[in-house]
């Protein structure tokens, strides 16, 4: 592997790791506020990714606007999920159980989401990727290393997110009253915070946040209907390796999951799969609850 | 000192008498279905019906597995591959290939069981993913295209061929499994595993050590599915990667709940037959099925929880004396003339 290559890998990695950070964040987003493990992720993800490709390529739209409509649809994507299937769920988990029972309902029901929307997208777009034409085909030249000016527009989109995500979630009121319904949900209510509004809300923004990081994946990558099976198994990977429930774990675990992926393509193939789950395996050996986390029960 | 009662069957006497109508069923079946399609049904619902069941005894501890499809897909492959590259017979294959299976469970479950929860849920889910894609790409399981032509299995000079052999054969491991975990959950071991699921915490300060008990319960419930991996590989002698991958594992937990979680034997048996024939004889458009899957999968844990049987259980019964207390109750309004 040549030194080109490999900083060109490292770039690609690092983009990876940003989409697969801004999954995951709206991934553990939906698991702390509403206890519902969201397997239909990946799939809001792909719809995302899908509606912006056709408010990009077939509508003509401005590449900004286009990306806002995938995290639109994403978003309504994710009320409507919430209202018809999850605000259910929630309402099984008050009446109580075993913690058991509140995880195999949780499970269940977003595996049935996710087998309707994957089965669904095949139905209605087929099999077939599309892609689009690069939105910015310049070039920045470091040396022999070339870098698509996109990839940086992605990135970049990706930072502000990130950015946005930390302001909402920690400079105002409504962000408060989400870390506090986290935190625990029957004491925030105590306290006079409407709890249902909160669960809708980390849902919707939830799922918007993976909407933005399927847009930004249709402009990098193309869009299959199997793109979401890919990411959420690897926000998975993520989330374990990093801990649940900690931001600087879903950080530090996407970027090195996203490097080693992309290295991995380069030096071993399609394997790469079975050596990042071995990186995963490694590391909750020896650190139980991920790199940042603790061990939940 | 032991006590000098007789020893008897832990039955009372309906049960006995469904449970031996049900066994004497599932034995003439072969003698009175001609068709080798229905047979093959048959075969499959018995298959995915164990399967079910090594996803109800992980549940029985508490742990939620969506990987169970992994270890059948380990257990189809070492079979294959230990007849095929070893020469061994298929009768020396299919218990060294559970012993690999369980000897994998218990290095990978020693690990991730440490986590219960969500963790365990998604590094499972991952691990049939990881299963699937190690079986597609790397040359010695045949790459995508999967191992055929694996030897059936024969008795001397009988060689097996046909449906009929091969449906007794695992009828006779359906039933060695069923019995070995109807005598885990009825002894002291099962006992625990139910305690764990109803309260982690509790069962530990009683001093259950929660996290041996999980293991064991992963280690016996992948070499069960170990076990029905291997017979499969035999029985359709062609095997794929895609045996673990796709919805295998989320059709086995779905199994396990539409019978009814909380009947840990029953219940996958009768979720399987009911998913292995429904979808036939009603001839879906295959395209549609994931999708009414899906709708199925929802609208059951929703608002049936319980599952089928969890149900019927919930209702009171339909009693006789029921009967005429309401028709007197009928009675009684016409003649005041309440009505």
């Amino acid at each position: 592997m040549s030194l080109v290559t490999a900083a060109q890998a490292l770039l690609n990695g690092l983009l990876m790791g940003m989409i697969y950070v801004i999954v995951v964040l709206g991934l553990d987003l939906i698991v702390r506020g509403t206890r519902i493990i969201n397997f239909a992720h990946g799939q809001v993800y792909m719809l995302g990714a899908y509606s912006f490709y056709f408010a990009y390529a077939i509508w003509h739209l401005n590449f900004w606007l286009a990306l806002v409509v995938g995290a639109v649809a994403a978003m309504i994507l994710g009320a409507l999920s919430y209202i018809g299937i999850f605000s259910f769920v929630q309402r099984r988990f008050i009446a109580g159980g075993t913690m058991s029972f509140r995880l195999l309902t949780s499970a269940m029901s977003s595996v049935g989401l996710m087998m309707i929307l994957q089965q669904g997208t095949l139905i209605a777009f087929g099999t077939g990727e599309m892609g689009i034409y690069s939105p910015f085909p310049q070039f920045i030249a470091l040396g022999a290393v070339r870098l698509p000016a996109e990839r940086l527009v992605a990135f970049g989109i990706g930072l502000l997110t990130c950015l946005g995500l930390y302001l909402f979630m920690f400079k105002t009121k409504l962000g408060k009253a989400t870390r506090a319904v986290c935190f625990n949900a029957e004491v925030s209510a105590l306290q006079g915070i409407n709890t249902s509004q909160v669960y809708l809300l980390s849902f919707v923004v939830g799922c918007g946040l993976a909407g933005i990081a399927g847009g930004i994946a249709a402009t990098i990558f193309s869009v299959t209907p199997t793109m979401g099976t890919h990411i959420i198994f690897m926000a998975m990977l993520v989330l374990v390796a990093g801990g649940l429930q900690t931001y600087k774990g879903i950080i530090v675990g996407g970027i090195i999951l996203g490097q080693f992926l992309s290295f991995g393509y380069q030096l071993f193939g399609g394997l790469s799969y079975l050596y990042s789950f071995c990186l995963v395996f490694l590391i909750i050996v020896f650190r139980p609850g991920g790199l940042f986390g603790e061990v939940y029960d | 000192m032991r006590s000098m009662t007789k020893w008897r069957i832990p039955l009372s006497k309906p049960r006995l008498i469904a449970l031996s109508v049900i066994g004497v069923a599932l034995a003439i079946l072969p003698l009175v279905v001609e068709s080798p399609y229905i047979l093959h049904l048959a075969i499959m619902a018995l298959i995915y019906a164990a399967l079910g069941m090594t996803f109800s005894m992980l549940f029985s501890t508490g742990l939620i597995s969506l990987g169970c499809a992994a270890f059948y897909a380990v257990g189809a492959y070492t079979s294959a591959l230990l007849v095929m590259k070893l020469g061994l017979s298929f009768w020396l294959a299919l218990p060294l290939a559970t012993m690999i299976t369980g000897v994998i469970a218990l290095g990978i479950g020693s690990v991730i069981v440490r986590y219960p929860g969500a963790p365990f849920v998604l590094v499972t889910l991952v691990l049939a993913v990881v299963t699937q894609q190690t079986a597609g790409q790397v040359e010695l399981f045949g790459g995508w295209g999967g191992i055929m032509d694996i030897p059936s299995p024969s008795i001397g000079a009988l060689q097996f061929t046909g449906k009929i052999p091969y449906y007794y054969l695992l009828l006779f491991l359906f039933g060695m499994i069923v019995l070995v975990f109807q005598a885990l959950y009825s002894s002291r071991i099962g006992r625990a595993w139910k305690s764990i699921q109803l309260s982690d915490p509790l069962a530990k300060a009683v001093g259950i050590n929660a996290y041996r008990y999980r293991v064991s319960a992963f280690t016996i419930a992948s070499s069960a599915a170990g076990l029905m991996g291997s017979f499969y590989a035999h029985y359709f002698q062609t095997i794929t990667p895609d045996i673990t991958g796709g919805w295998v594992s989320i059709y086995i937990q779905l199994y396990a709940v539409l019978g009814g979680i909380g009947f840990y034997i029953l219940g996958p048996a009768l979720g399987a037959s009911i998913m292995v024939f429904v979808p036939e004889f009603l001839r879906l458009v295959e395209e549609f099925e994931p999708v009414v899957t899906g709708i199925l999968l929802i609208v059951l844990i929703v608002f049936f929880p319980g599952g089928i049987l969890g149900t019927l259980q919930k209702r009171p019964r339909f009693r006789l004396a029921n009967l005429s207390d309401r028709i007197r109750k009928i009675r009684r309004w016409i003649s005041t003339g309440a009505l």
